[in-house]
């Protein structure tokens, strides 16, 4: 493990602004703390250091949240975010849930990342993100607070993401005008990217429609050791370490990364040929480690005849998406908001 | 979240304080200056203090932890996680700065130092004080002597190591704080006791309020007098975990029927609050009582029946004690607070607790426990209780100082008490406490759910801060709601009271004692009525948030002492004795402690200390 710790960050500081080296960094180093070697995680710690905010009805740049709980046996919780209207600048507690006035309204249903074990849907990261979504898409956007891992194992996650899928379906408030119906679009990064896809599987299989899936930096692997696992490993934050040690948390006791959560296009995968599976935007950041197997996955998707766009960012690494600072950052909020817009 | 100062460029590299030329740069300045001096707003953004002159050293600071972390290996890593106490993690800088002392301790090691690190072996509970009930059996008890451990009872997302630390205190089941064998106390004392130990009861002073009854000269202040020259928080965060229908029907009618209280619309107002009634039947659970209470309460501002009879003091324990059992406010607020003071008092040979909110005393056998245990033997531990008269003689702040002073024998900690009554905590003085010099005694202050009432009288809150100063605190621990109940507009203050009594009430449905929960359900209705059925003096629930909080604190002189991860693992691991912990969550902010339920902070926990003045006196707003 001897690596030239020098070489490596100052290769690191150069392809990213300082504050987004800060803040990545900062993660890596807290999260190095929360990992323990026996595969539990020091969950209180990862609360205490989480930074989290508060859903506010009052809009803040033109954005008010509410937190609701969907499901009380898992205390599933959801955070929605929704454009303050011209008419209700400071929405009434009672008008929450105010049906969506608009011809074609998106439902991003978002997946925050941590690889299934850090984060919540009230992190401050997080939190920020999907307010952007909003203002981006014309979108209303409900964020899942999924149970994680180790704690709680595939499927969990999983499972979660279908039940508030679920419930966004079922709410009257949230059909666009135009067709009654809701218009949703499955959005993720990190973790929540794979559980994007295993979602929109369940919902292709109960015949439930979803409009698209955006995977951002999506966590996927498998049993091989890849080019860019090798090549990239330790050098931009991230190692092979640290993604073994959160599949082994996430993953069945005893199973390895080629279940078909990990390596859906894997040998133990199954095809999409014939299914009419929601049309996906695939972000890979060129200096992610695991960058192979989102790749692999874009193939996987084509070669089922599925609709897919790649959006390679070759300078840019994991967290890019986190702040406004950088092209990437630009260039794929342009590409969410088209790949959303598009359906109107 | 505000970007109002559009100027400022989100320019990570460009310094914002101390800019080179005068002109725009002083105008930045000056500006800059009144917000957080200098701090990057993306990372603000997302929860981290760090001044953009200072990223190019905390980046250094992460690249020296990583290299030493690298070396240290997973032992060294692991003390990091679990020995060491954190502090305020949005403070980058210091926080890194506290870890990589842990790796290179400071030349003049002090062990009380910035590192952060708890000093003195606290000790751990052994429990012969604690009784009987089933919940014991889910702590775990380390007896250092004995080696007798206790399982813990792990519900199904606690994944933590058995043993805690041994250096912090240790959550106590409520029933079990008195011993079993406490006996009714003699009515006559006297300062001279024959107890070895020198237990000293004090007779009860009754304090005269020196300004006469409130009614008399504080007339109910204009609004505006109470909350000018602080800044309300404008944070409105909202839980929805009721989608029916019904609920929806029943909070547009309570929101309705208070819009027409507002504008003074009383015969719609009448005919909304009757509405409400029979909503509310149809409704099911934690709404139906909420809105139940609401309604009632609106019906008392309608009909202009302001003042609520004072509960009697034995109904109001009552109530009180339940609320204790009920739900696990009351043991976060008492049992965060007793760690705050437990390590500001580190060290002292003689301590003294100056209690704004006694009750029945339930916070301090926790403490007494911990402190008994402290290596080199326990502090003398005075306690001074102040609360307000009761209806019937009944001496019961002397009688709490007995049981107490019963405990303290048993352990064998030398204890002093003297029960104060007061109408208000602004009729205190100092001179009244028999203070001693701080050299000799280390003071501690303590208020839990009191100190908004103040904010009821003009003038009230500033006194209790500069008498707060005057008695030269050790640490001054202080838990109140998270809500902003105290806003000039009756309509915001109703719905900001609306959500936070119903995610409150929601809480309360997994209770396992249904007369622990009738009982909480009546102690938080008179709250509900006081919010919105009365005004001006007899409005003591005066709520507000930590911004506001913190905001007083500040101009009236104190500086934050932080809480850190100790704490909030202790206290999260205490949440597991209520259902499982399920929906109940301690979140750190600032060197805060907060306890939500689903994600909604209901209470928090801060801790304070008179700031470092370079002269005597300070300017105090409003």
């Amino acid at each position: 493990m001897a690596r030239s710790n020098e070489v490596n960050l100052n290769e690191c500081k150069m392809v990213v602004p300082l504050n987004t080296w800060v803040l990545i960094s900062n993660f890596k180093l807290a999260y190095n703390l929360l990992r323990r070697p026996d595969g539990t995680f020091n969950r209180h710690l990862a609360e205490f250091l989480d930074r989290k905010v508060p859903a506010n009805a009052n809009p803040v740049d033109g954005v008010f949240s509410f937190d609701v709980l969907i499901d009380r046996g898992t205390s599933l919780l959801s955070r929605i975010y929704r454009p303050a209207t011209a008419e209700e600048p400071q929405p009434n507690v009672a008008e929450l849930e105010k049906p969506v006035t608009a011809e074609v309204v998106p439902v991003i249903i978002f997946f925050h990342g941590g690889s299934f074990a850090h984060s919540s849907a009230n992190s401050a990261i997080y939190d920020t993100l999907c307010r952007r979504l909003v203002g981006l898409c014309k979108a209303v956007v409900l964020s899942v607070n999924y149970r994680r891992a180790p704690e709680n194992r595939y499927p969990c996650a999983y499972d979660d993401g279908w039940t508030a899928l679920k419930w966004v379906n079922s709410r009257p408030w949230l059909q666009s005008q135009k067709d009654s119906k809701v218009h949703i679009y499955l959005a993720g990064d990190s973790s929540g990217g794979n559980i994007v896809h295993h979602v929109a599987l369940r919902a292709m299989e109960s015949g439930t429609h979803v409009l698209g899936n955006i995977l951002l930096n999506p966590m996927f692997g498998g049993q091989e050791r890849t080019e860019s696992e090798q090549r990239l490993d330790g050098k931009y934050f991230v190692t092979l370490r640290d993604r073994d040690w959160y599949w082994r948390a996430y993953l069945p006791e005893g199973e390895d990364r080629d279940h078909h959560a990990c390596n859906p296009f894997g040998p133990n995968g199954r095809s999409l040929e014939g299914i009419k599976f929601p049309k996906s935007l695939v972000v890979v950041a060129g200096l992610d480690l695991i960058q192979d197997w989102q790749l692999a996955y874009v193939e996987g998707l084509k070669k089922a005849d599925q609709e897919v766009k790649l959006l390679y960012m070759e300078q840019a690494t994991i967290g890019f998406y986190l702040l406004p600072n950088n092209n990437h950052f630009h260039t794929v909020m342009d590409e969410i908001s088209k790949f959303v817009g598009s359906d109107c | 979240m505000k970007r109002d100062n559009n100027h400022l460029q989100h320019n990570p590299s460009s310094s914002l304080c101390g800019g080179s030329s005068a002109g725009k740069a002083k105008l930045w300045e000056e500006e800059a200056a009144q917000q957080d001096c200098g701090m990057d707003e993306l990372l603000a953004v997302l929860g981290y203090k760090v001044k953009t002159s200072d990223m190019a050293e905390v980046a250094q600071k992460l690249e020296q932890l990583e290299e030493v972390m690298c070396i240290a290996q997973d032992d060294g890593i692991s003390h990091l996680a679990s020995e060491t106490v954190h502090f305020n993690p949005s403070d980058l800088s210091t926080w890194l700065e506290s870890m990589l002392s842990e790796f290179n301790p400071p030349s003049s090691f002090d062990p009380f130092g910035a590192a952060g690190t708890t000093a003195g072996v606290m000790g751990t509970l052994d429990d012969p004080f604690v009784g009987g009930p089933a919940e014991s059996s889910t702590l775990t008890t380390l007896d250092i002597e004995n080696n007798n451990r206790k399982h813990q009872k792990r519900g199904p997302h606690i994944l933590d190591e058995a043993s805690c630390s041994d250096y912090d205190l240790k959550a106590i089941p409520g029933k079990a704080i008195y011993s079993q064998d406490t006996q009714t106390q003699p009515q006559t004392h006297d300062s001279s006791s024959s107890s070895t130990h020198n237990n000293n009861v004090k007779s009860e002073k009754r304090l005269k309020s020196t300004s006469g009854s409130h009614s008399g000269i504080f007339s109910p202040p204009p609004p505006a007098a109470v909350s000018s020259g602080i800044p309300t928080d404008s944070v409105r965060p909202v839980v929805l975990v009721d989608s029916q229908e019904n609920g929806i029907r029943l909070v547009h009618a309570l929101m309705a029927c208070a819009e027409a209280v507002q504008q003074n619309n009383l015969n719609l107002a009448e005919a909304l609050v009757k509405q409400i009634g029979f909503l509310a039947i149809s409704q099911a659970g934690a709404m139906r009582k909420v809105a139940t209470y609401f309604a009632e309460a609106l019906a008392r501002r309608i009909y202009r029946l302001y003042t609520q009879n004072p509960l009697d003091h034995s109904l109001s324990d009552v109530l009180h004690m339940h609320f204790y059992e009920a739900c696990p406010y009351l043991k976060f607020a008492h049992f965060t607070a007793n760690q705050a003071i437990l390590e500001a008092f580190e060290g002292k040979k003689r301590v003294h607790v100056i209690d704004f909110s006694m009750n029945q005393g339930m916070q301090w056998p926790a403490l007494m426990q911990a402190l008994a245990l402290r290596a080199g033997g326990p502090p003398a531990f005075r306690l001074t209780g102040i609360g307000p008269p009761s209806h019937d003689n009944s001496d019961h702040l002397q009688e709490v100082g007995w049981k107490l002073a019963q405990l303290a024998e048993k352990i064998h900690v030398e204890f002093e008490y003297r029960g104060f009554v007061a109408n208000s905590l602004a009729d205190l003085d100092a001179s009244m406490l028999d203070l001693r010099p701080s050299e000799v005694e280390a003071v501690a202050v303590n208020s839990v759910f009191e100190l908004h009432k103040l904010l009821a009288w003009p003038g009230a809150i500033d006194k209790v801060f500069s008498v707060v100063k005057q008695m030269k605190p050790e640490i001054v621990t202080i838990v109140e709601q998270e809500a902003n109940h105290n806003g000039l507009v009756f309509l915001d203050r109703f719905t900001e009271a609306l959500h936070y009594y119903s995610t409150l009430f929601d809480s309360l449905e997994g209770s396992v004692s249904c007369q622990d929960k009738v009982m909480s359900e009546v102690y938080l209705g008179k709250q509900i009525c006081n919010v919105v059925a009365c005004e001006g003096a007899d409005r003591v629930e005066r709520h507000e948030s930590l911004t506001q909080w913190r905001n007083r604190f500040g101009s009236a002189g104190f500086s934050p002492v932080h809480l850190g991860s100790n704490a909030f693992k202790q206290a999260s691991m205490l949440l597991a004795l209520f259902n499982g912990g399920e929906g109940y969550g301690v979140e750190e902010n600032n060197g805060c402690l907060m306890l939500g339920w689903h994600n909604r902070p209901l209470i928090t926990t801060s801790a304070w200390k008179p700031a470092i003045e370079t002269t005597a006196t300070s300017t105090i707003t409003n």
